[in-house]
Order: structure tokens, then C-alpha cells, then sequence
């Protein structure tokens, strides 16, 4: 029997009030996504809900979760996250909304995609530092993320 | 090609907010979005179409689209609520202020007319109430010949459970009536919270029966070749334009003379989107010779 496969939906997590995003957590968003399913989908979609989904990864400072869905229903699961709308958090509810980036088949593939997708929100984020501290502590964050891609270029082409 | 485009947010006066919804669309990935000015006409006692605000003095600065270097393109559009035949009035002067004309029929014959007929871009389906009639194959088939495209609004189904049931059932019965092709989706909300992704909207519409391809479609090229639409609709056939010349007091060139030598050698960029457009077929009487019935207008003036 080969092996089992999931597909990895990796989202962005777009919040209105940006001091909201640090009370995100796993378990909440879990509820949501999975009370959005069953509103769409209904019992059928509560039901694959349950095997091999789960929130694997949830950066609350930047606003990225990663979710694991089995390969088989991955697409009922995604047509359902335009629908969530708020997440409850100590008796509030927080609007926010996903935004699907990227589906992969492992997490290191979402990986390899959230750094090339943090180095561009870095470049978009350097005009609009207010602060030449920032504008500096913006700069090197580039720099270091360039030269790390650098050299694992370098590494490559010496193997071969 | 992967230009998304969302083509009706509603107008707000609100400019923080209208900030924040541009922002939040540059940041999903839209390049270009149409603020909405929707008009409820009235037969009896006269309402005045309203102009739409510059972009100037609404927005400051156009945020950059994400994945891309250039701001995003902002444009008009006016949506008109039409109940009655004499709602809409063809060529009427106010609507030259307008990139994108849009109708929103409300009973059978309106909905014939308007797609047989109406000179406008995009024919809107009611989303938040049961269609009050059945869409006929002739209708849908004489607008798709004309480039006409229909719009989906997906923002009633976020918001509510009821909403959702309708706006669904109303997707359904317009896609299994022309197979999916010349629909374009968009959000109709002037809330940035509201928003959804392109891929997501384009997920969003697969629920509606259509196929991977034609929703991806509904969200950029189909949106698309609404701009050219209206282009074309603007110039005649794309092949007269008019050009505001750089005069203090000269208004603008109308019909006159000068239309006349423009017709034989249209401009390079419009000629390759001639031809373009002969390719893709959705525009089809965009061709180099224009049907008589125009010919005749040009030499007459």
C-alpha cells in the first residue's frame, strides 16, 4: 500500500484591527474552518471533516496557518474558506477573512513557497517604512534572506 | 495571463474605507477594480444620474498590486436598477463619464431587451432574492454573440445563510443555462473585510457547476474582455476614437470632421487590439471593416 496523500493549504489570515492577530490560535481556527464546512457542505462535509484534517501551523505575527486536508476532499474543504468569517475568542467574535495562497503535497513544499512569499512581502514592506531604523531593519532582513538563497545556489552548482 | 480583476465595489463616501478596500483588493492580488455607482432609475418624476467622483479626490495614492510593480487601476462604472422600458435611455450623454455601463434587469422582458439590444458591458443577476423568472437559451445565446457578460455577486453568501441559498441557486440556473461561458465574478461589497483571493473566488465559482477553466476565466480574462467591451463601445467599433486635445478651452471632439481622417489608419495599439480581439471572438463585430449601418454614420457627419 503506497503511501497516504494530503494536500497542505497554505492561507493567510487578513484581520481588519492588525492587535486582533496576536490572539489567534490553533484551536479556535480549527472550530471555524470546520463549523464553515458543515454550514456549506453539511453532514457529508462535517463527516470529511474528521479524518486527517487538522491545523498543523499558525504564525499569529504574520498572519500564516497551514492545514492539512486529505487529498480526497481537499477541494470541498477549500470551496468552504471563502465562508469564514469570524473566530470566537474568549466570548468576542474577531472577523477576519483566508486567503488561500498556495496548496502543496508537503509542508516542506508550502515552505520553500512561504519563503519566497515572505522575501516579497518584505520588499513591498520597504516603502512604507515611516523610520530610517526601520527602513534599515527592513534592509538587512533582505539582505540576510538574499544571501541565504545565494549561497544555497553557490552549494548547488559546486555539487554539480 | 494572470490579471485578475474585480469589477464592482459600490461606491462609499466614506474615503477611509474606500482606502482600506483598495488596499485590501491590491493586496489579494487584483490589478484592476471598478468602483460601482449603482442608480436606481425612476419613470416617474426625473433622478439624475450621478457623475462619478475623480479618482484624485477620492485616493491619494494607488497601492501596489502584490506580485506585481504597478499600482492598481482603478475605473467607473455605473450600474442602472432598471424596472421599467424607459429606465434605461440609449446613448444618453451621462454616460460617457463611465468606463464600464452595466444593467440590472428585474423582469423577463427587460432581461430579453437588455441582452437583444441594451448598448451596456455586463448584465447583473439578482443575487439576494429568487429570481422572479427562468433565464431562456435565446436571450443568453444573443448575448454572448454581442460579448455581453453576466455578473455573479459573491458577497450576499458571505454575509448571509439565506443569501447563500439564493445566490447559489441563481448561479446554478445561469450556468446551466449557457455552460459556464461569459460569466464574470465579482464581490459587490464595500466592505474590505468581504473580500476574497482570486484562486478563492475562483474555487468559489466551481460551486456553481462550472468548470475549473471557465471559473478561472470569470475572474481574468472574461473581465477582460468586459474592458475591451466597453473600449469598443466607447469608440465605435474600436476603430474612431476621440481624443481630448491639449487645449486650454477646446471641449472635447465630437462627431465632426475631424472623425472622418481618423478612420484610415486607427492607431497602432488599437489595430493590434483589433486583431486581438477577431482572436479571442468575444467581441465580434470588432473587425477592420465596420458593419454599413456605422459606415453610413461616419461619412454622414
Amino acid at each position: 500500500m503506497v503511501r497516504v496523500k494530503s494536500r497542505y493549504l497554505l492561507c493567510e489570515i487578513n484581520i481588519s484591527v492588525p492587535s486582533n492577530r496576536l490572539l489567534l490560535e490553533d484551536r479556535p481556527i480549527f472550530s471555524a474552518v470546520k463549523d464553515a464546512v458543515a454550514s456549506m457542505h453539511g453532514d457529508y462535509g462535517a463527516a470529511q471533516c474528521s479524518i486527517g484534517f487538522s491545523v498543523k501551523y499558525v504564525n499569529a505575527l504574520t498572519g500564516i496557518m497551514l492545514i492539512r486536508c486529505p487529498k480526497s476532499s481537499y477541494r470541498l474543504i477549500w470551496s468552504a474558506l471563502p465562508f469564514v468569517t469570524s473566530v470566537e475568542h474568549k466570548g468576542r467574535k474577531i472577523p477576519f477573512f483566508l486567503n488561500c495562497l498556495h496548496v502543496g503535497g508537503t509542508i516542506r513544499t508550502c515552505q520553500k513557497f512561504l519563503v519566497r512569499y515572505n522575501t516579497q512581502q518584505l520588499h513591498r514592506m520597504l516603502p512604507q517604512c515611516k523610520t530610517k531604523d526601520e527602513k534599515t531593519h527592513v534592509r538587512r532582513a533582505i539582505l540576510s534572506s538574499s544571501t541565504k538563497m545565494l549561497k544555497g545556489k553557490e552549494q548547488k552548482e559546486e555539487r554539480d | 495571463m494572470s490579471l485578475f480583476m474585480d469589477l464592482n465595489l459600490p461606491f462609499t463616501a466614506d474615503k477611509k474605507r474606500l482606502k482600506t478596500l483598495l488596499e485590501t483588493a491590491a493586496h489579494l492580488g487584483f490589478s484592476t477594480v471598478a468602483i460601482n455607482y449603482v442608480h436606481q432609475a425612476q419613470s416617474k418624476g426625473k433622478k439624475e444620474i450621478p457623475k462619478p467622483t475623480p479618482l484624485d479626490q477620492l485616493v491619494d495614492e494607488l497601492p501596489i498590486v502584490q506580485g506585481k510593480s504597478r499600482p492598481i487601476k482603478v475605473l467607473n462604472r455605473l450600474t442602472i436598477l432598471v424596472s421599467d422600458s424607459n429606465h434605461y435611455r440609449t446613448n444618453a450623454a451621462e454616460y460617457k463619464a463611465y468606463d464600464i455601463l452595466a444593467v440590472h434587469p428585474t423582469t423577463e422582458k427587460l432581461f430579453h431587451a437588455a441582452c437583444m439590444t441594451f448598448d451596456v458591458d455586463i448584465i447583473c443577476i439578482t443575487m439576494t432574492e429568487r429570481l422572479p423568472f427562468f433565464f431562456k437559451r435565446a436571450s443568453i445565446n444573443a448575448a454572448r454573440e454581442r460579448g455581453l457578460m453576466f455578473e455573479v455577486c459573491y458577497a450576499a453568501a458571505i454575509r448571509d445563510s439565506t443569501m447563500r441559498r439564493y445566490t447559489l441557486t441563481n448561479g446554478l440556473a445561469l450556468v446551466e443555462r449557457n455552460n459556464g461561458k461569459n460569466v464574470i465574478i465579482s464581490s459587490g461589497t464595500d466592505k474590505a473585510l468581504e473580500l476574497r483571493g482570486p484562486y478563492d473566488v475562483a474555487n468559489l465559482a466551481q460551486l456553481f457547476g462550472m468548470s475549473e477553466v471557465e471559473a478561472k476565466d470569470g475572474v481574468s480574462s472574461n473581465c477582460r474582455s468586459v474592458l475591451l467591451h466597453a473600449e469598443t463601445r466607447k469608440t465605435a467599433c474600436g476603430i474612431i476614437y476621440t481624443v481630448k486635445t491639449p487645449k486650454d478651452t477646446q471641449p472635447e471632439e465630437t462627431d465632426t470632421d475631424t472623425v472622418s481622417m481618423v478612420t484610415d489608419e486607427p492607431p497602432s495599439a488599437k489595430k493590434q487590439k483589433t486583431s486581438a480581439e477577431t482572436d479571442t471572438d468575444t467581441v465580434s463585430m470588432v473587425t477592420d471593416e465596420p458593419p454599413p449601418a456605422k459606415r453610413q454614420k461616419t461619412s454622414a457627419s
